[in-house]
């Protein structure tokens, strides 16, 4: 190894640093240390007058080594990184000291006792870089296409501007119809645009793309690779029904079906037959059999010749560098007797209620009987202390009220009372609030110690309220129909989540890496999460997370070719004895066995190691080391910090 | 345990209720209001239980009395709810409850029903004056009885069972225990609001409009009792001559301010008029006019040439006597005195 020159530059930050530390003395007390070249004093290190100043003495004294003691490196260990290689010089050469949240403001009380710790802290710094190599960045290959999971609004625009970056594109989508939950919804707000028309316009948009790929009734089985190389198995449930079909004979063979279920795209206030669509524009354009439910009977399959029981499931083999997620969410399914749901007749959900809404002909009519007063329940399901939903769910006080409007204005008779905890209709969607208030809805406000009371007297369904807004009186409807406003919950089948290892936040939504910085990556490299399996989102938030997301999976494979970083674990092969300890410490699943020779040995795959270092400390033959944090590195640091 | 009825609301619009519903209970109104206090705390309450239709509370309730309508309340409104308003379209319809013959609720609720009773009205003095063969001086004798009759007529069968029911709905029954002793020596309130109306110098920077207001009530009890007990018409003393001339000029001309701010509506009490407030500033900025006019027909010995100068005056009497006074506006005198004495006697009473 050639002998080190490194430079040393000590921060005053402002008075942050030197009000505590004597800065003159820790520069003096380590500018004879072994390496040292050259050592100053600076009042801000990161200004651009210094920055300048640390680059010329990197070129002028063709410095191989730099060390700055100054705030945390979370704040500034990029910036003087970055002047190494403004400078010529490999940034993996440059060694951060914190002397300010480590030190001086942690030690405001004892300033000798600060200045001593900081001239422990520089020396270990340089006794670092005394030892540090320059370092490239892994290169792995990356494959130029991307897999979008889940074909709802968020899935399809995502798919749709991959695919205006001339990214292939392949949608998996569970369901046999495209749209997700936007295709349940009628006149949705704040556009009162249809959740079809917006499926439609999608779906329009997206289909006639030649790099766009679209599976129905399909699932991811297996993946097997990582970033820049997801190899999935993708299974193909038939349809039965062939897709260019003609319809009116397939309208008779669905009238000749025996079987009736409940039918989830309504919520399960219609039933459906076995073989069934959904709507009239519902893509694609093409009927299914349920094979669950069929029981075979084969009263269609003469009146339709497009029905067809001989298709087979079938597997894909596709090839993507990156995985977005666009799952979706489920409505939350209050519990028997959660405000007499399941147990008062004519209590239902939003959901049932705004499928209710966009059904029914000239009256509002539930269970054969006039619709008149409508009491609305907020918050069932979320903002609950008990129940673990802590959560907002954000849209549903918009769409309760929303569909307020909307069967206040089909049905001008019925009145609307609102029993809420606080209406959060924030942003655009205030106006909503306004427009349902002026047209004389009434709202009824409780805090959650004290919810309203669903109850049935014998003949009428009686809903109870201490008013807060008006002196906590005690108040009540008597409601023909109760609807309960519910929240969005991550999806009950969460086997696409577990397959590729997506980690959950303490409300069960995937979760992002950092909320406001990186909120569409995730933990596992090159899955991106969008929409609202990330959490409660209405349709423009989810759009924008879908873009958002969509730009990100296409940062991982534009150039296909992707660089990680060299900072990761490496195995001795001489020392490792497979015991399959540090594969099990693994979070990132990185670490698999290989053959060297004969001898079973571990195997870093560099491509998914983070360089977390948990290995490490579990090995028992000392096999592993992390490369920039070698044990030669950190024992050198240890002894210059031991050292008196 | 309160039951709501959401159809009030929609009742309350015929009294010039406007978008309270809108209202989101921040209290903003309560806060700029400068008479609301902690005790009597509006105008949101009253808001809200409009809103909710809680037709008995309200019914009990002073407080849409104790609003002496500044406007700062519906300024400052963010949902742009007109508290104000509401507070003067309680009144309305409080005056409609308290009223046993229902016929101001009527009126209130219907323009086309008080053109009707004013037209019939007019007709009927038409009709009188025809009867009489238009001889000036018996229907100027009977317009003198007239006055008379109609004030003891309209206070015995109407004001006084009205004024017994607000009683009724404010204090006995909520069963507000008072002692006799209390109605006795609270008295003094109900004089001093009837003729000062000093609460309403509580509202910010109301000084003038209290003043306007102050010497309009004084000229009209001045010239009602100039003209009924002084018999100005036919008077000929000269002190009483002028007096009558003096107290119809200030009617007149303070009515003509009061209905030019209607017109010009720069505040915000006088941006909403119901068809009840055009009448009565109208009618009483008509009678001050043609009560000055007649005496000066008089005056100028032209009245007899003129019969119809006279008979616009009687018409506009009597529509007022027995239409504006006991069923329109008018009452607001009498229960916004009372309102001050009865609050007196709930908070002695609770």
């Amino acid at each position: 190894m050639e002998k080190k020159k490194i430079g040393v530059y000590v921060c005053h930050c402002g008075g942050n640093i030197s009000d505590y530390v004597d800065v003159e003395k820790v520069r003096q007390a380590i500018e004879d240390e072994g390496g040292v070249m050259l050592a100053k004093t600076t009042m801000f290190a990161c200004s651009d007058s210094n920055q300048k100043e640390m680059v010329d003495d990197i070129k002028n004294n063709d410095l191989n080594g730099v060390v700055v003691a100054s705030c945390s490196p979370k704040l500034h260990l990029t910036t003087f990184g970055n002047v190494s290689e403004r400078a010529g010089l490999n940034k993996y050469n440059y060694v951060h000291a914190n002397i300010r949240e480590q030190d001086s403001w942690a030690h405001s009380d004892d300033k000798p006792g600060a200045t001593e710790k900081a001239i422990l802290l520089v020396r270990a710094a340089i006794a670092k870089a005394r030892l540090t190599e320059s370092l490239e960045p892994n290169k792995i290959v990356a494959q130029k296409a991307v897999a979008i999971i889940g074909g709802g609004v968020a899935g399809m625009k995502a798919a749709i501007e991959l695919s205006n970056m001339d990214c292939p594109v392949y949608i998996i989508e569970k369901e046999f119809f495209i749209g997700g939950r936007v295709s349940q919804w009628g006149a949705m707000f704040t556009t009162n645009e249809t959740g079809k028309e917006v499926v439609t316009r999608l779906y329009n948009d997206m289909i006639k793309r030649a790099n766009v790929t679209v599976f129905t009734g399909a699932e991811v089985v297996t993946n097997v690779g990582s970033i820049g190389d997801f190899k999935l198995k993708v299974k193909i449930t038939p349809r039965y029904v062939k897709e260019k079909c003609d319809r009116g004979k397939l309208q008779q063979a669905i009238d000749a079906c025996p079987v009736e279920v409940p039918d989830e795209f309504n919520f399960k206030i219609t039933n459906r037959k076995a073989i069934y669509h959904n709507f009239p524009s519902e893509y694609p354009q093409a009927a299914v059999i349920d094979m669950n439910n069929c029981t075979r009977c084969g009263k269609c399959e003469p009146i339709c010749d497009n029905i067809d029981f001989s298709q087979k499931e079938e597997i894909l083999d596709i090839h993507v560098g990156s995985v977005l997620m666009a799952t979706g969410f489920d409505p939350y399914t209050p519990h028997d007797g959660e405000f007499g749901y399941n147990e008062i007749g004519n209590v239902v959900t939003l959901p049932q209620f705004k499928r209710m809404i966009e059904l029914s002909g000239k009256k509002l009519r539930y269970k054969g009987k006039n619709v008149k007063n409508i009491a609305y329940i907020y918050c069932v399901g979320s903002r609950q202390e008990e129940g673990g939903n802590t959560y907002c769910s954000r849209y549903c006080c918009t769409s309760a009220i929303h569909a307020s409007l909307l069967v206040k204005k089909k049905f001008p008779d019925v009145y609307n009372y609102h029993f809420n905890r606080g209406i959060r209709t924030y942003g655009k969607q205030e106006s909503l609030y306004y427009d349902s208030s002026a047209q004389g809805d009434i709202y009824l406000q409780a805090y959650e110690d004290a919810l309203p009371v669903v109850s049935w007297n014998g003949s009428k369904t009686i809903v109870k309220i201490n008013d807060i807004l008006t002196g906590g009186r005690e108040m009540e409807v008597e409601a023909d129909l109760v609807v309960l406003v519910t929240g969005m919950v991550p999806r009950a089948d969460n086997s696409v989540g577990t397959l590729f290892k997506l980690p959950k936040g303490r409300d069960k939504f995937f979760n992002e890496i950092h909320m406001k910085l990186r909120p569409v990556e995730t933990f596992i490299d090159g899955v991106t999460i969008s929409g609202a399996c990330q959490g409660p989102k209405n349709i423009m938030e989810s759009v924008n997370s879908a873009l958002s997301a969509a730009t990100k999976s296409y940062s991982y494979v534009s150039k296909g070719e992707l660089e990680t970083e060299p900072i990761v674990a490496v195995v001795n092969p001489d020392s490792c004895a497979w015991c399959n300890a540090c594969s099990e410490a693994c979070p990132f699943d990185a670490i698999s066995m290989t053959k060297d020779g004969t001898k079973s040995i571990a195997m870093i795959n560099n491509s998914v190691c983070k360089g977390c270092g948990m290995c490490l400390p579990v090995c028992p033959t000392d096999a592993l080391e992390l490369i920039a944090y070698s044990n030669n590195e950190i024992e050198s640091m240890i002894d210059a910090l031991a050292h008196d | 345990m309160a039951g709501i009825n959401p159809k009030f609301g929609e009742a309350l619009k015929e009294y010039g209720g406007i978008n309270f519903n809108a209202c989101y209970n921040c209290g903003n109104c309560t806060a700029v209001c400068s008479l609301s206090t902690p005790e009597d705390s509006f105008p949101r309450e009253m808001v809200r239980l409009s809103v909710l239709g809680l037709e008995d509370d309200l019914k009990s309730s002073l407080k849409p009395w104790l609003c002496y309508y500044c406007g700062e309340c519906t300024t400052h409104c963010p949902q742009t709810a007109n508290p104000g308003e509401l507070m003067m379209s309680l009144r309305r319809w409080l005056t409609s409850q308290y009223d046993w013959t229902g016929l101001s609720g009527l009126l209130y609720k219907s323009l086309t029903l008080s053109i009707i009773a004013f037209v019939l009205t007019a007709i009927g003095v038409i009709v009188f004056a025809a009867y009489e063969s238009f001889n000036l001086e018996t229907i100027i004798h009977f317009g003198h009885y007239f006055e008379m009759i109609a004030i003891g007529a309209v206070f015995t069968f109407i004001l006084l069972p009205n004024i017994l029911r607000m009683w009724w709905f404010v204090i006995l029954k909520p069963k507000i225990q008072v002692s006799f002793s209390t109605y006795v020596k609270s008295i003094g309130e109900l004089i001093v609001h009837m003729f000062t109306q000093k609460r309403s110098l509580g509202c910010d920077d109301n000084q003038v409009r209290w003043f306007e207001h102050l010497i309009l009530v004084f000229g009209y009890l001045a010239l009602l009792f100039t003209t009924v007990f002084l018999d100005w018409f036919s008077s000929q003393n000269l002190f009483i001559i002028i007096l009558g001339y003096v107290e119809s000029v200030v009617v007149f001309v303070v009515t003509f301010d009061f209905m030019s701010s209607r017109i010009k509506k720069k505040k915000a009490i006088n941006k909403f008029s119901q068809p009840s407030d055009w009448f009565f500033v109208i009618w009483l900025f008509l009678m001050g006019l043609t009560a000055f006019i007649v005496r000066a027909f008089i005056d100028l010995n032209i009245l007899e040439t003129n019969l119809w100068m006279y008979l616009v005056h009687l018409i506009v009497l009597v529509q007022w006597a027995v239409i504006i006074v006991p069923f329109g506006k008018w009452t607001h005198f009498l229960y916004r005195s009372f309102a001050m004495y009865f609050d007196k006697l709930q908070k002695i009473g609770a």
